[in-house]
């Protein structure tokens, strides 16, 4: 078995890369847990010239998860008709509490909740299925990709035992909070290629239009990631702004049209909390009215009112959201391998696998770094 | 549907339904003992000029069956396994049975059949064994426990501590068939894959070269792939290890199911494969060798074991590094939680 040939085209997009007459520092910012993951399990960043910054942005849905959401979660799991049903990677999200009650699902589970892991909304409509008696929440955060799915399975029509905590959010509303804001502190954008095999490439065209930055929709190969880093390069050397679509045979114009019209019909777009760093207009998607009867939160009598009092709450000396937004790289953070390991996480970047603190930690930076940035 | 006969509670009780079900499930496979004399426990014809080895597994996985194998199989490979990389030849089994009230009787017939046939293959005689029922809501359809008894010459010498720095790391094969055939066949991801399951014997791959002269260690990589077993010989004997990324095999159905799930390749579970540490002077023959055999076709020299100016030491053991394809470097790090899915 030899490389995969995709390997050898890689090899040869970092040669043309190395080649570029690149003069002073790019900072390339990327918005997906998978594109980090890629480029740090492919050990990118010692490989490509000392003048490039790959830069991990708002790319973690488990990270940007609202603590009030979680609060809900957890007080949901306590009640003893109903069963929880979440993505693994929210169960170990620690939330900032009182002493004595559960800080995360896992605690909610080892306190006697009824918490189970899913892979997929199917498997959350089939438990409900299986399990008439049980009241069964389903705790979905995501982004499009993931909340697609969710937008599928309530077009399809739930059974009546299953209810939605939702904590969908979209990705390029916080790229515009971004850009919009004093210093957005990158040059060039890698778009997520999974959000725009579902929305669509055009709804990046406002990085270029808007900001005159150029942006690159890739994949999750190293191939797909070099060819895009290579495009913002170009684009920048040569004065241009466009989005490139590194992800061709993925992302197809328009996206998904199924997909994007069953969230249109079942979801509304509203403006929405994300953990840390507050409210970004028109960045969660909430139940469409007709389906207002599948939230959770009503079903169960839980006032969101005092559920917002939470909101913007961090554990201390956590600084996550900075990690989100990319102002600090991981290891900048002062709890970073110290209090804060996948072991032990204090703050949710540490926890999923599609958050910066956790990929790099994985990929073997263990050390905080000497220059760590006060808040 | 058509409502097929079902495993019942009474069939538990030790009574009538239970020899009913050893006789017409269990015997009916593994065939009647010849030399059964109506004792509790065998005896076994062992020789004194080998050590014996001894070894024990439990079996748990969701589904029962998938492409490639099932729970009965796999409840042999993984303890025939055992005593393979040890360098015993693999010689008796007993069988331990947790079967929830509610299995379809046909599902168990289709199982045991399968182990039976996996036993036979491997050379392995199910000597003794139980059965018990539990009650629906209690055990996830099917739990099997082996044990496995094997012998071994005196001269088989292996373990983590003979590993010397420049010893050259092989694998018998591609990485990551079993664990991405059982997610497949478990999760509704509408994937459909071709992978099957890479659960067999490795005795073949190990015996012969059990007690060459600078075959330092053999392991399969089960649960937690060929990174958990990379770290825990680094860890063993106190050295790096070095993989190189290009070399390491893995099926191009596995890596693109990887690439859209997220997951890493060198973390999933193999039933049906070794991975060796062995002096540089052998490297290419084990090699050739297990290529010349169907288990080993795809047999690759992956890595070294490396810092040389490194003094071992078994107290913080040593880090397994992976050059990337792309010439990078990163720490393949033990697993700390299952591999799941992405969600972006």
């Amino acid at each position: 078995m030899t490389a995969p040939a995709s390997t050898e085209r890689a090899r040869a997009l970092l040669a043309k890369i190395h080649a570029l007459p690149l003069t002073r520092e790019v900072r390339v910012m990327n918005v997906c847990g998978g594109h980090e993951r890629s480029i740090s399990m492919a050990g990118l960043r010692a490989v490509l010239p000392s003048q490039i910054t790959l830069i991990p942005g708002p790319g973690c849905p488990v990270c940007v998860c609202p603590e009030e959401d979680i609060f809900a979660a957890i007080d949901l799991s306590q009640r003893p008709e109903i069963t929880l049903v979440t993505f693994g990677d929210m169960l170990r999200v620690p939330a900032n509490v009182p002493k004595g009650t559960p800080r995360s699902l896992e605690a909610a589970r080892a306190a006697g909740g009824d918490v189970r892991p899913v892979a997929s909304p199917a498997e959350a409509v089939r438990i409900a299925r299986q399990e008439p008696d049980r009241e069964v929440v389903f705790f979905a955060a995501g982004f499009e990709t993931t909340t697609a799915p969710v937008a599928a399975m309530i077009a399809e029509g739930v059974p009546t035992n299953l209810t939605l905590l939702l904590s969908g959010r979209l990705t390029w509303p916080a790229v515009t909070m971004l850009l919009n804001s004093e210093a957005a502190g990158f040059d060039a954008l890698i778009a997520p290629g999974h959000v725009a095999t579902i929305m669509g490439p055009e709804e990046w065209d406002f990085v270029a239009r808007d900001h005159a930055l150029p942006c690159a929709i890739a994949g999750f190969e190293a191939e797909s990631l070099l060819a895009g880093l290579l495009s913002v390069l170009e684009q920048g050397l040569e004065g241009e702004a466009r989005v490139d679509n590194c992800y061709g045979g993925v992302v197809r114009p328009e996206g998904n049209p199924t997909a994007r019209r069953l969230l249109g019909e079942t979801l509304n777009v509203v403006d929405a909390p994300w953990r840390g760093i507050g409210t970004i207009q028109r960045s969660g998607f909430a139940l469409a009215p007709a389906h207002a009867g599948l939230d959770a939160l009503s079903r169960h009598s839980i006032d969101r009112s005092q559920l917002r009092k939470r909101a913007g709450e961090m554990p201390p000396g956590c600084d996550c959201a900075r990690v989100v937004l990319g102002r600090i790289a991981p290891d900048q953070c002062r709890l970073y391998g110290a209090a804060c390991t996948p072991r032990s996480p204090i703050g949710p970047c540490m926890v999923s696998d599609e958050g910066a603190c956790r990929i790099w930690w994985s990929s073997g930076i263990r050390e905080r770094r000497g220059d760590v940035v006060d808040a | 549907m058509i409502d097929t006969p079902r495993i019942t509670l009474a069939q538990g009780n030790g009574g009538r339904l239970t020899k009913e079900l050893i006789d017409t499930v269990f015997l009916r496979h593994f065939g009647q003992p010849e030399d059964h004399d109506g004792l509790d426990a065998a005896a076994l014809p062992l020789s004194p000029d080998l050590e014996t080895v001894v070894t024990t597994d439990g079996f748990s996985v969701e589904p029962l069956e998938f492409p490639g194998g099932d729970i009965g199989s796999l409840a042999v490979h993984g303890t025939v396994n055992d005593l393979a990389v040890c360098g015993a030849t693999p010689l008796f089994l007993t069988l331990g049975v947790m079967i929830e009230e509610g299995l379809p009787l046909d599902q168990l017939n289709r199982i045991v059949e399968s182990l039976a046939i996996a036993a036979h293959r491997a050379g392995v005689r199910i000597v003794a064994g139980d059965t018990k029922v539990l009650p629906i809501g209690h055990g996830g359809g099917l739990y099997l426990t082996t044990t496995g008894i094997g012998q071994r010459p005196p001269s088989v010498r292996m373990g983590m501590g003979q590993i010397e720095s420049g010893d050259v790391i092989l694998v018998s094969g591609p990485v990551g068939d079993h664990g991405i055939s059982v997610m497949l066949a478990r999760e509704a991801f509408e994937l459909s894959g071709s992978v099957r399951s890479d659960s067999g014997s490795v005795a073949p791959l190990c015996l012969p070269i059990a007690d060459f002269d600078g075959v330092r260690f053999l392991r399969d990589p089960t649960r937690g792939g060929l990174a958990t077993v990379a770290h825990e010989i680094a860890q063993g004997c106190g050295l790096d290890l070095i993989l190189s990324e290009a070399d390491i095999p893995v099926r191009d159905a596995v890596r693109s199911v990887c690439e859209i799930l997220g997951y890493d390749p060198y973390y999933l579970a193999c039933e049906g494969r070794v991975v060796a540490a062995v002096a540089p002077q052998i490297a290419e023959q084990v090699l050739t060798f297990w290529q010349s055999l169907p288990e080993g076709a795809g047999a690759a020299r992956i890595g070294i074991v490396g810092d040389a100016g490194k003094a071992r030491d078994r107290q913080v053991g040593g880090k397994v590094c992976l050059i990337t394809a792309l010439g990078g470097q990163r720490v393949l790090d033990p697993l700390e939680d299952d591999p799941l899915p992405r969600i972006c």
